[in-house]
């Protein structure tokens, strides 16, 4: 309870001593806001948004070390021209979010430090009492019910104080900070857009699977198995007056049909790997490391069967790590380690390449991260230049 | 040959029985289960077992299962496993018992009716059929691999090889005389550093072990 209280009151002094950013924050946000009928606000404003951003953020982590949680908001990102700039900074409604978490923090982070800090002042003043007692100092500074003139009037009031002072403080001080870093998660963080734009991620990516397995089963199987039978059909009539044509169209036909097998096949392997289905994780996992020019060592000790969607989206996940691990990494080895604790899947792909893998460059990370999400899952790559790269990610699994 | 058919698709196992009755083979039974499976390979003592990989109850893969396990009972019985698709992983666990007369094709090769043929009387006889679809798998190896030192036609010997073909197979698939063959086999034994083998099971399950890097 004591340790709670330190690490409460910790936090809340960190806290404080984001309110001078947040004043200054506010204050550059609305002078480039009255600036704003200018060109020159115009050019400024966005950098006061995100001034604002990075004091939210550094709010954010603060409290998400509090809660022992990710704390994240998505922004816009802000690019473009000026003009274009203004209205996505502007449009975003985190932007206001944030704005009123500054504002509101002015207060409640000074009241929130003041309580901690009054906390640990009364309990100070508590230990005092015997020198108040001790030294000759004017009896009116110290007011309380009795007088203290004994020792034992000392010994009795010292504890009882402390006693007091500690149960309630002790108790009271982690409350507000849990109250606080909650009401800044809401703020900051707010639940239900996160849920939207993951639910609305989920559904387009969702959506462009179908159409993508749509068109592949339109414009190739259906459309092998339409000159599959035409060629058949033909074959049939002129079978009699010409046989060794129809001999010709029916391995045509033939040919057509096993290219069409191929094409099922990999089409049912982008949906759901049938090994996958036959084996679950850790076989399907194997597999993959059985098939990757990079040497693999595969760690999926107790993971079992998992839902099937779950299964899923971490081998796909790991089938695109190794990909990159094969193709960007220069690696001679790479491990992959699935754990399953309590109800979350870790999935982590390490590899000992040059490192310095890039979210952007078209490596099919954005793609992971887009999955995981969907799943309200975390997603984390470290890639320091020269490597080792690590791609970390969990998915809930109940 | 007498034949036993294991697939619990009525089409699949309608389309076999004729293709097979067609090329001159008896199917004395078809069965749709692991159980029947067994019950038919005790009693009719067929010379090989066709066997879909997926069958009830869990459609996933019993067949494999069911192949090892029938195998185990009744050492020697040749076996051809098919399924919609290949992986390396059942290919190895197929040969594992160890012995000859095992075969792992992917269902597509039914439709090149001499070529399936030809590999289900190769397994009949104690031979190998390996899909080549196991063998490419198997062949996406990491770099500075001693594979990466042959020439692209040891590395088609290496293949066919490797699917179960005999030197007399491989020269007539390559179009070259036996003598080319079997001096290819020599240089490439010699590059991944295996012992001399004749031909044969035995040799399949060394290149095959050498592949998966058993």
């Amino acid at each position: 309870m004591v340790w709670r209280a330190v690490r409460a009151t910790g936090r809340l002094v960190l806290d404080l001593l984001l309110v001078p950013l947040c004043v200054v924050a506010l204050l550059v946000t609305v002078v480039t806001m009255v600036l704003s009928a200018t060109y020159l606000g115009l050019v400024l404003l966005p950098f006061a948004i995100r001034l604002n951003r990075g004091v939210a953020s550094l709010a954010r982590r603060n409290a998400g070390a509090w809660l022992g949680e990710r704390v994240t908001a998505t922004y816009q990102p802000i690019r473009g021209g000026v003009l274009t700039r203004v209205r996505v900074a502007t449009g975003d409604p985190q932007t206001w979010r944030d704005l009123g978490f500054l504002a509101l923090h002015v207060v409640t982070g000074p009241l929130g430090a003041g309580l901690a800090l009054g906390l640990w002042g009364a309990l100070g003043w508590g230990l005092s009492i015997p020198l108040w007692w001790f030294a000759p100092l004017p009896e009116h500074a110290i007011h309380l019910p009795w007088a203290l003139d004994s020792w034992a009037r000392v010994a009795v009031t010292v504890p009882l104080f402390l006693g007091l002072v500690g149960a309630v403080g002790f108790r009271v001080v982690p409350l507000v900070a849990e109250g606080l870093f909650r009401l800044a998660k809401a703020i900051l963080a707010p639940r239900h857009v996160r849920l939207a734009e993951r639910v609305t991620e989920a559904l387009d990516a969702h959506g462009q699977e179908l159409r993508r397995i749509e068109r592949d089963l339109h414009d190739g199987a259906q459309a092998r198995l339409v000159s599959i039978a035409m060629r058949l059909g033909i074959a049939e009539r002129v079978l009699a007056d010409d046989p060794a044509k129809a001999a010709a169209l029916i391995t045509e036909a033939r040919l057509s049909t096993e290219e069409t097998m191929t094409e099922l096949r990999d089409i049912i392997r982008g949906m759901y790997p049938p090994i996958l289905a036959d084996r679950g994780l850790p076989g399907a996992v194997a597999a993959l490391a059985a098939r990757s020019p990079v040497p693999v060592d595969v760690e999926t000790a107790g993971v079992g069967r998992l839902p099937a969607a779950v299964e899923a989206a971490a081998y796909f996940v790991i089938a695109e790590a190794l990909t990159n691990v094969a193709r960007h990494s220069r690696a001679s080895s790479a491990q992959v380690r699935v754990r399953r604790t309590g109800n979350r899947l870790e999935a982590e792909v390490t590899d000992d390449g040059r490192g310095g893998a890039d979210e952007d460059g078209g490596s099919g990370l954005a793609g992971i991260r887009r999955r995981v999400s969907a799943f309200d899952g975390e997603t984390t790559l470290t890639s320091p230049p020269g490597g080792p790269t690590t791609l970390r990610v969990e998915l809930p699994c109940e | 040959m007498r034949v036993i058919i294991v697939e619990d698709s009525v089409l699949l196992a309608e389309g076999l029985a004729l293709l097979l009755n067609t090329e001159g083979h008896e199917v004395v039974a078809t069965v749709g289960t692991a159980e029947e499976f067994h019950r038919a390979v005790a009693g009719h003592r067929p010379d090989i077992a066709v066997v879909d990989i997926r069958l009830p109850p869990t459609f996933r893969d019993e067949g494999v299962r069911a192949a090892i396990q029938v195998r185990r009972d009744h050492p020697g019985q040749p076996i051809l496993v098919l399924s919609q698709y290949v992986e390396q992983t059942y290919a190895t666990e197929l040969l594992a018992g160890g012995g000859g007369g095992i075969g792992y094709l992917l269902k597509d090769r039914v439709a090149r009716v001499s070529e399936f043929v030809d590999a289900l009387e190769r397994v009949a006889k104690g031979g190998t059929a390996m899909d080549p679809e196991v063998i490419a798998q198997l062949l996406v190896r990491r770099h500075a691999h001693p594979i990466d030192s042959l020439t692209p036609r040891e590395r088609e010997v290496l293949s066919l090889m490797a699917e179960g073909h005999s030197n007399t197979d491989i020269a007539a698939s390559l179009v070259v005389t036996e003598r080319a063959v079997h001096k290819h086999v020599g240089n490439i034994f010699a590059k991944l550093g295996l012992p001399p083998s004749d031909s044969g099971h035995r040799r399949v399950l060394a290149v095959l072990a050498y592949l998966s890097g058993v």
